[in-house]
C-alpha cells in the first residue's frame, strides 16, 4: 500500500493512503478526543470532538483522509473553544458521578475528561436532567442504561456491519434519542460486538441469562 | 353597477377558508343564480391574496373592488351589487387607520401597491385548479421556450446569469446547482422540489403550492430538461393538505395536456412528478435529510465533508433541489430573460424575498418586495406598523434559527448578506414582529424549544447543547437565573454554532446570541433585579 507523509502537530509521520487524520494520529499516540470512532468502522463525525485544525480550517478528523503534505493541528484554543462547551455539555447530561459505575476505569469519556483536564467547577455550571430514567431491560442481548448513553452510534453501526442489518437503532429524536432493539431474539446473533465496543458501557451484558 | 362581464373572486388560500370562505363561494353562487345573475357574473376560487389579516377576501373584477373580513351575512348584499341599480358594498371596504380613509381598490391599498409580485404573481388571480387560467395567463409558454428554442447549456447560462439564489434558505446559486448536476454522467438523475416549509409562522411555500402550483411544475420540467432528469419529486408537508390535493390537481392535468409524461410536447424529452408527504420532522427540510426521507430511512443530515446532492443524492444519483420559490421563479427568467431578472434587487440577491409577516404588524399577510428593500419599509409601509399604538421592539426573520433585530436596524435591507452579517438569516422568510410588550428572553426560550424538539439527535452539540440552552433559558424566565448564565449562554451558543453537524444546529443559537447581543439588559433584569420588564414572565418564588 501506498504510503503518505504528512505532520500533525510538528510531527512528520508516515501513513497508509486511504487512512483518516483521526486515526493516522491515533496510530501514532497523538490523542484526538472522539467518542463515536472505532477503528474497525467507518468514521461517523457524529460526535463532533475530534475537530483539528487542517491546513488552516477546522474539519472533523475522523471524516478526512490523509493526503501529501497535510499539516495538522490537534490543540489551539480555537479548537479548545470550540469543543470544550460540548464536552461538558455530555458530562452533565451524563449524571455526573462516576461511581459504582461498572464502566469506570475503562470509561471513554473518563478519558476524555482527564484528557482536556475537564473542570468540575464549569461544568456545574449547566443543568443537569432531573429525572433518572429506568433502566431498559427489555433487549433480549443485553440490558440499556439511556441516562449514560452518549448516542455514539458504534452498537449501531457494529452490527450493521458485521450481521448486514442492524437489530439496533435509533429511537425517537433530538433529547430524546435512545438506542433500542427492534424485532425479537432471532434477530441478535449474540456476539455480543455491541457491549464490547461500547465506549461508555451503557449496553451491559444480561444480569441473568436464561441457562438452557 | 353596470351589468358588464364581472369576476368574483373568493380567495381559497388555507387562511380565508379556515374564515368560512368555502361557505360564501356556494353561498355567493346561490346568490347570483336567484338574481338572475349567474350570465354575467363568474363566481372564481384562487389560491392566497396574501392579506390574510383581513381574509375571508372577496375581490371584484374588472374594477379591483376589495372586500375584506366578509362574512356570510354579507353575500346577499354583495350579489345584489351586481343589479343595474347596484352599489358597492362600502361596509367591507379596507379602512387605512394610517392615512384614516377607505381604500375601494386593491391596487390603491398600500399593503399591494407597495410590494412587487413575482413569485406570487397569479396567487389570487387564477384559479389554481385550472390548467387552462394558468396558460391564460402565460402559463406553460417558458416549457416551449426552453424544450424547442434553448439547449440545457443555454438554460442553465441563463438562469446562472440571473443571479437567482437559492430562496429556501442556504442561497446557493440556482444555476450553478443545476450545472453541477448537469455535468455529472449518470443513466438516471432527479428534480427535486423542497416544500417541506416548518418554520413557525411561515407559509409562503403553502400558499405558492395552493395559489399557484403549475408555476413550481413549470420550473420543475425546465430544471429536469436543463439537467436531463427522468423523475421528480416533490417532497410537502403531509401538514399542507390542501396545496397536497391542488398539486394532485394540477399534476393530474399537466400529464393530460403532456407537459408532463413521455415525449413532453411532442419532444424526445420524458419527465414525470410525484407527490411525497413528508412525516413531520423539520430537519427533514435539509437536503440530505430529505432526501434519505424519500428513500424511506431515517431523516439525519449527512456529515460533512460528504458529496453534494447534485453529484450523490437520490438514490445515489445525481439530484437537483430546489426550494418552492426558486422553482416558482424558474418560468419568469426563461420568458423574460436573466437580465430582466437581475434588473431588481441586490448586487449579490436578485429577485424577490418573499416573506410571511406575522406576529405585532397591523397587516399580517404574504409580502413579495425586491431583494434590499428595508425591513421599516416592510413592516411600517406595507405591514401598516404595530396595532394598538404600541411601540416596535424586534422583528424576527429567517425562522426558528434566525435572529431577532432591534429598532435600531430597522434600515437594514433585506438581503442574503446584510442579514447574516446581523446575526440573522434570511431562512425561508418567516418575519415575526414584536411589540414593547414582549421579553425578549421568553422568545428565546421559545425558539430553542421549538429546535430541540426537532433536533435529530444525531450530534452531541446540537442534542445535548439545544436541550441545555433551553433549560437555562426556561430558569431564567423563571427567576431561577444565575448570574453566570449569559456568558454562559454566550459560549455554549459559540460551540454549538461552531461544532454542529448541520445547518439546523449551527444555526440553533442565532436566537439567543442576537437577544443578548441587542436586549441584553432584559437577561441582566430577569437575573440580578429579579423582574420581567414586559412582565411576561412569571415568577415562582
Amino acid at each position: 500500500m501506498e504510503k503518505v507523509k504528512l505532520i500533525i502537530d510538528d510531527l512528520a509521520l508516515e501513513v497508509d493512503e486511504g487512512t483518516s487524520v483521526l486515526a493516522a494520529a491515533l496510530q501514532n499516540d497523538i490523542y484526538i478526543p472522539h467518542l463515536c470512532y472505532h477503528p474497525a468502522l467507518e468514521g461517523r463525525g457524529a460526535c463532533r470532538l475530534c475537530i483539528v485544525e487542517i491546513d488552516g480550517s477546522l474539519a472533523t478528523a475522523c471524516r478526512v483522509e490523509v493526503e501529501p503534505g497535510m499539516v495538522v493541528r490537534t490543540k489551539s484554543p480555537e479548537i479548545d473553544q470550540a469543543i470544550r462547551p460540548v464536552v461538558e455539555l455530555l458530562i452533565a447530561n451524563h449524571h455526573i458521578t462516576c461511581r459504582g459505575c461498572p464502566s469506570s476505569g475503562k470509561c471513554q469519556l473518563q478519558k476524555l475528561m482527564a484528557q482536556l483536564r475537564i473542570d468540575r467547577r464549569r461544568v456545574r455550571r449547566l443543568r443537569v436532567p432531573d429525572e433518572e430514567l429506568p433502566l431498559d431491560t427489555s433487549p433480549p442481548c443485553f440490558d440499556y442504561d439511556p441516562n449514560k448513553c452518549v448516542l455514539c452510534g458504534i452498537c449501531v453501526q457494529t452490527c450493521e456491519d458485521l450481521h448486514g442489518t442492524s437489530s439496533l437503532y435509533f429511537l425517537n429524536r433530538g433529547n430524546e434519542t435512545r438506542i433500542a432493539f427492534y424485532g425479537d431474539e432471532s434477530r441478535c446473533a449474540s456476539c455480543m460486538e455491541c457491549i464490547k465496543r461500547c465506549p461508555v458501557g451503557v449496553l451491559m451484558p444480561k444480569q441473568t441469562r436464561s441457562t438452557d | 353597477m353596470s351589468d358588464s362581464q364581472h369576476e368574483i373572486i373568493v380567495c381559497q388560500g388555507t387562511g380565508c377558508v379556515s374564515g368560512g370562505a368555502e361557505q360564501l363561494y356556494s353561498l355567493l353562487q346561490k346568490e347570483l343564480a336567484e338574481l338572475n345573475l349567474s350570465d354575467s357574473v363568474q363566481v372564481k376560487g384562487t389560491g392566497c391574496h396574501g392579506f390574510c389579516q383581513r381574509g375571508p377576501l372577496v375581490v371584484v373584477e374588472p374594477e379591483g373592488l376589495f372586500y375584506s373580513k366578509v362574512g356570510p351575512d354579507d353575500i346577499p348584499d354583495i350579489a345584489r351589487s351586481f343589479l343595474p341599480d347596484g352599489r358597492p358594498v362600502d361596509r367591507l371596504f379596507y379602512y387605512d387607520s394610517t392615512i384614516g380613509r377607505t381604500l375601494p381598490c386593491y391596487h390603491d391599498i398600500p399593503f399591494y401597491y407597495k410590494q412587487q409580485r413575482l413569485v406570487l404573481r397569479n396567487c389570487g388571480h387564477i384559479n389554481p385548479e385550472s390548467i387552462d387560467d394558468y396558460i391564460e395567463s402565460g402559463g406553460y409558454q417558458a416549457i416551449h421556450k426552453a424544450v424547442f428554442e434553448m439547449t440545457p447549456e443555454q438554460i442553465i447560462d441563463e438562469v446562472k446569469q440571473s443571479g437567482l439564489r437559492g430562496l429556501g434558505g442556504a442561497g446557493f446559486s440556482a444555476g450553478q446547482k443545476w450545472e453541477a448536476c448537469y455535468v455529472e454522467e449518470a443513466d438516471q438523475k432527479y428534480v427535486i422540489c423542497n416544500a417541506d416549509e416548518g418554520d413557525p409562522g411561515a407559509f409562503q411555500d403553502r400558499s405558492v403550492l395552493e395559489g399557484d402550483p403549475h408555476s413550481v411544475l413549470e420550473g420543475m420540467i425546465i430544471a429536469a430538461w436543463a439537467v436531463g432528469a427522468s423523475q421528480g419529486y416533490v417532497y410537502v408537508r403531509a401538514e399542507y393538505p390542501l396545496a397536497v390535493r391542488r398539486l394532485k390537481i394540477a399534476i393530474t392535468q399537466a400529464r393530460e395536456r403532456g407537459f408532463l409524461g413521455k415525449g413532453i410536447l411532442g419532444s424526445g424529452f420524458d419527465f414525470d412528478i410525484e407527490i411525497f408527504q413528508g412525516a413531520g420532522a423539520f430537519v427533514c427540510g435539509e437536503s440530505t435529510a430529505l432526501v434519505l426521507s424519500i428513500e424511506g430511512k431515517r431523516g439525519l443530515p449527512k456529515l460533512s465533508p460528504r458529496p453534494r446532492t447534485t453529484q450523490y443524492g437520490l438514490w445515489g444519483k445525481p439530484t437537483v433541489l430546489n426550494n418552492v420559490k426558486t422553482l416558482a421563479n424558474i418560468p419568469l427568467i426563461i420568458n423574460h430573460g436573466s437580465s430582466w431578472f437581475a434588473s431588481r434587487g441586490t448586487e449579490h440577491s436578485k429577485g424577490t424575498a418573499i416573506f410571511s409577516l406575522t406576529g405585532n404588524v397591523v397587516n399580517s399577510g404574504l409580502v413579495e418586495v425586491p431583494m434590499g428593500t428595508r425591513l421599516r419599509d416592510i413592516i411600517f409601509d406595507i405591514g401598516g406598523g404595530i396595532p394598538n399604538g404600541r411601540a416596535f421592539k424586534a422583528v424576527q426573520t429567517g425562522g426558528p434559527s434566525g435572529g431577532c433585530l432591534p429598532a435600531e436596524l430597522l434600515n437594514l435591507p433585506v438581503d442574503f448578506d446584510s442579514l447574516t452579517e446581523a446575526g440573522s438569516m434570511m431562512g425561508s422568510g418567516g418575519m415575526v414582529v414584536m411589540d414593547q410588550d414582549t421579553c425578549m428572553v421568553d422568545v428565546a426560550r421559545y425558539f430553542l424549544d421549538f429546535t430541540r424538539r426537532e433536533s435529530c439527535g444525531q450530534c452531541i452539540p446540537c442534542r445535548v447543547g439545544t436541550k441545555q440552552m433551553f433549560d437555562i433559558l426556561d430558569h431564567i424566565c423563571r427567576g431561577q437565573g444565575r448570574p453566570e448564565d449569559i456568558d454562559l449562554l454566550e459560549e455554549l451558543g459559540k460551540s454549538i454554532a461552531e461544532t454542529s453537524l448541520c445547518a439546523l444546529g449551527q444555526s440553533a443559537p442565532n436566537p439567543v446570541l442576537t437577544t443578548i447581543r441587542y436586549f441584553r439588559d432584559e437577561y441582566e433584569a430577569h437575573i440580578k433585579e429579579g423582574y420581567c420588564p414586559a412582565g411576561v414572565c412569571f415568577f415562582y418564588q
